[in-house]
């Protein structure tokens, strides 16, 4: 085995503090935003005006059947005020006949009710325009719901990308946030131990023996996203399995994505390394620049309400959000590789430009 | 069989080393000497092939090790001025990571470890951090990781800065031991004279990145033109002898000190029962004599005018 990388395997053994706090923190973030949110979703209803209370609890019984939104009766103005400040995906308003809904954003939640909603209105209004040519109405309707308990083809809604409909679920689109988030500190802490190296001599003692320079960035740079994935590795592991969480059917594609974000992470370390001067700078650095990514990226919020130009843009670069982006397709839509792809692609791709620019920059440094 | 040739560093539009050479035979022991900043880390980092010279060359039994640095590396071992350790680990384990570079595994990597911890007297403590240990053990460890390979040629940058006597008396003995016993050849940088003029047969000495003086210790005394340095302690002070005593011919100089005075006089004027006469007839009581030859230390400031600690 690579001495450089024993060496820092020795280190991590002596004091694994660094690496067990930040493990215990993505697990502390997620339990305490991310819960609770994974209730079944609320949607404000009211009817509209002109429309009959009376009508409207009526569309509430039915919209009620299903099981993943929770519709509930409330102030119109309060419904809007709880849509404009973000406090809810989307409120309904109903008519006699019909329905709007009202969102601030366009976010798959709101696609969720959107479908429900429909589902039931345009069953129902057919239903009511068949009953108009029977007698014994509700004798129809027994029929009709007998008669659908074995339907001849059944229906299935997508999204317009093609993907079936899914609740959205927030806690674990935060599980992965405040993990891969989290992870940036522990391989750019990490990463930054080259240059304490290269200031305290012990890089120059390793540089005149026979181990070639290839060898020793070899050593610091894969033990750094070794520990890395295994942090990520060890928290998706305790909530898959300590916390029950659903992590979808594709845990092993999942952890090639976590390995794959390592590496980058490494290779935007190394770049942000090679730009300052002391392993201080760096630590007063990285610190600072880590959490914008996730707050630009719109990590914590709901997908969709990030619909600035310029940020949406901005968080191309940042490896966390494709890395985000392809784990939840994995995790919550069961995506595939083929779908996954682009992602994966701009992953590695941001990884492999840090990396050339930033040795270029760390070895120049050296007179 | 090493020699540095013209050596010339420029950091920044400031020349760190102008114009060096200096050379080491087999199994010598020479010193570097000189204050901070004269730029003998940098010599030898250059010496080491660490650092790339603007002009001159560096040569192995003939080779020039800019352009094949592997040729020098490996049969050298450097101290580094700074601690080159990883703190959090054993002195046991900092030895193993530093003996595993140099491809030792085993039984022989173990024995070599002992043998060397035994050397700096710190054997019994090898299980414990560095972090732990004090600035003097600390050092120790520094030199005892640049030996696991057996180098021929061991660089010391200020191998003793800061530390206990004890610590120091270790370092010393080890460089002697390494030196006389094991035939090692040795560069031992200091700011420390007495070190220097302990351990190394032949010292350069350096200031503002130049070599201003070489030669073995002897030649360097001797540098300072042939004056002796008579320091007279008296039972009371008085001004009339040392007036006296001013007027005598081989006697240069006379300065009054705390409890007597000091003379500069000519080498090998045998003056002393005129010096003792000329006292006892001031009723001046002398309480001792002290013949003072000149150090390395007289040699620096006579050549630059300041002390090597300033
Ligand atoms: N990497 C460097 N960059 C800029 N200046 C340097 C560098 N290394 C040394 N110097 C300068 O070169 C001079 C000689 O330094 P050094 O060789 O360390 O002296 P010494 O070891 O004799 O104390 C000093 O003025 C120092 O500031
Ligand atoms: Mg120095």
């Amino acid at each position: 085995m690579n001495p450089i990388f024993m060496a820092q395997w020795m280190k991590e053994k002596r004091s694994p503090i660094m690496i067990l706090a930040f493990c215990g923190l993505s697990i502390l973030a997620t339990l305490l935003f991310g819960t609770g949110s994974d209730s079944k979703m609320q949607i404000g209803v009211f009817p509209a005006e002109g429309a009959g209370d009376t009508a409207a609890e009526e569309w509430l019984d039915l919209l009620n059947k299903g099981d993943a939104v929770e519709f509930v009766m409330q102030d119109e103005l309060q419904a809007h005020s709880e849509v404009r400040e973000g406090r809810a995906d989307a409120a309904l308003q109903l008519m006699e006949n019909d329905y709007r809904i009202i969102a601030a954003i366009d976010n798959p939640n709101v696609q969720l009710v959107e479908q429900q909603v429909h589902t039931v209105f345009v069953e129902e209004l057919q239903l009511r325009a068949a009953e108009a040519y029977k007698k014994d109405t509700s004798a129809f309707r027994t029929e009709v719901e007998t008669y659908l308990k074995h339907p001849p083809i059944t229906v299935q809604s997508q999204t317009t990308e093609g993907s079936q409909l899914i609740k959205y679920n927030m806690s674990l689109q935060l599980l992965f946030t405040f993990t891969l988030f989290l992870v940036m500190f522990t391989i750019g802490f990490k990463i930054n131990s080259i240059t304490m190296e290269k200031v305290s001599g012990i890089w120059s003692r390793v540089i005149l023996s026979p181990v070639r320079k290839s060898e020793m960035y070899m050593g610091h740079l894969m033990y750094s996203a070794m520990i890395g994935f295994a942090q990520i590795a060890a928290v998706f592991l305790l909530f898959r399995y300590a916390f029950g969480f659903n992590l979808g059917d594709q845990f092993g594609m999942l952890l090639l994505i976590a390995a794959m974000y390592s590496m980058t992470i490494v290779a935007l370390s190394m770049l942000l390394t090679g730009m300052v001067r002391t392993p201080e700078q760096f630590n007063a650095v990285f610190p600072s620049v880590i959490p914008i990514m996730p707050l630009l990226s719109g990590a914590y919020m709901p997908p969709g309400t990030i619909t600035n130009e310029f940020l949406l843009t901005i968080s191309e670069l940042f490896p966390l959000k494709h890395a985000l982006d392809a784990m939840i397709d994995i995790a919550i839509y069961n995506a595939g590789w083929p779908d996954v792809f682009l992602s994966v692609a701009k992953l590695c791709m941001i990884g492999v430009i840090c990396m050339g620019i930033g040795i270029n920059l760390m070895e120049r440094r050296r007179v | 069989m090493l020699e540095a040739m013209e050596l010339r560093k420029v950091f920044k539009g400031r020349t760190a080393v102008d114009d060096v050479s200096l050379f080491l035979d087999q199994g010598e022991s020479v010193g570097l000497l000189g204050p901070n900043g004269a730029g003998k880390s940098t010599t030898i980092s250059m010496i080491s092939s660490l650092l790339t010279p603007n002009s001159g060359d560096v040569r192995l039994n003939g080779v020039s090790i800019v352009s094949k640095p592997q040729f020098i590396r490996q049969v050298l071992g450097v101290v580094p001025q700074e601690i080159a350790l990883y703190e959090e680990l054993s002195a046991y384990e900092n030895l193993k990571f530093f003996g595993s570079i140099y491809r030792l595994k085993g039984k022989q990597l173990e024995a070599k470890i002992q043998e060397l911890l035994e050397m700096v007297g710190l054997r019994d403590r090898q299980k414990e951090l560095i972090k732990t240990y004090s600035g003097g053990m600390k050092r120790r460890i520094n030199i005892a990781a640049a030996l696991l390979h057996d180098p021929q040629i061991v660089i010391m940058d200020e191998p003793t800065v800061g530390i206990d006597p004890q610590s120091r008396n270790h370092i010393l003995e080890t460089v002697r031991l390494l030196n006389r016993e094991k035939g090692t050849t040795v560069l031992y940088t200091s700011h420390y004279m007495e070190e220097v003029e302990q351990l190394c047969s032949r010292v350069y000495i350096m200031d503002h990145g130049r070599i201003i003086a070489s030669g073995t210790t002897e030649e360097l005394r001797r540098i300072l033109s042939g004056e002796d340095t008579l320091l007279l302690k008296l039972d009371k002070p008085n001004k009339d002898l040392a007036n006296v005593l001013r007027s005598l011919a081989p006697i240069r100089h006379v300065e009054e000190t705390d409890n007597g005075l000091k003379l500069i006089i000519a080498k090998h004027s045998s003056l002393l029962s005129q010096i003792v006469q000329t006292a006892e007839s001031h009723q001046v009581e002398i309480i001792n004599i002290h013949v003072h030859t000149p150090s390395l230390e007289d040699v620096f400031l006579h050549l630059t005018g300041r002390t090597l600690r300033d």
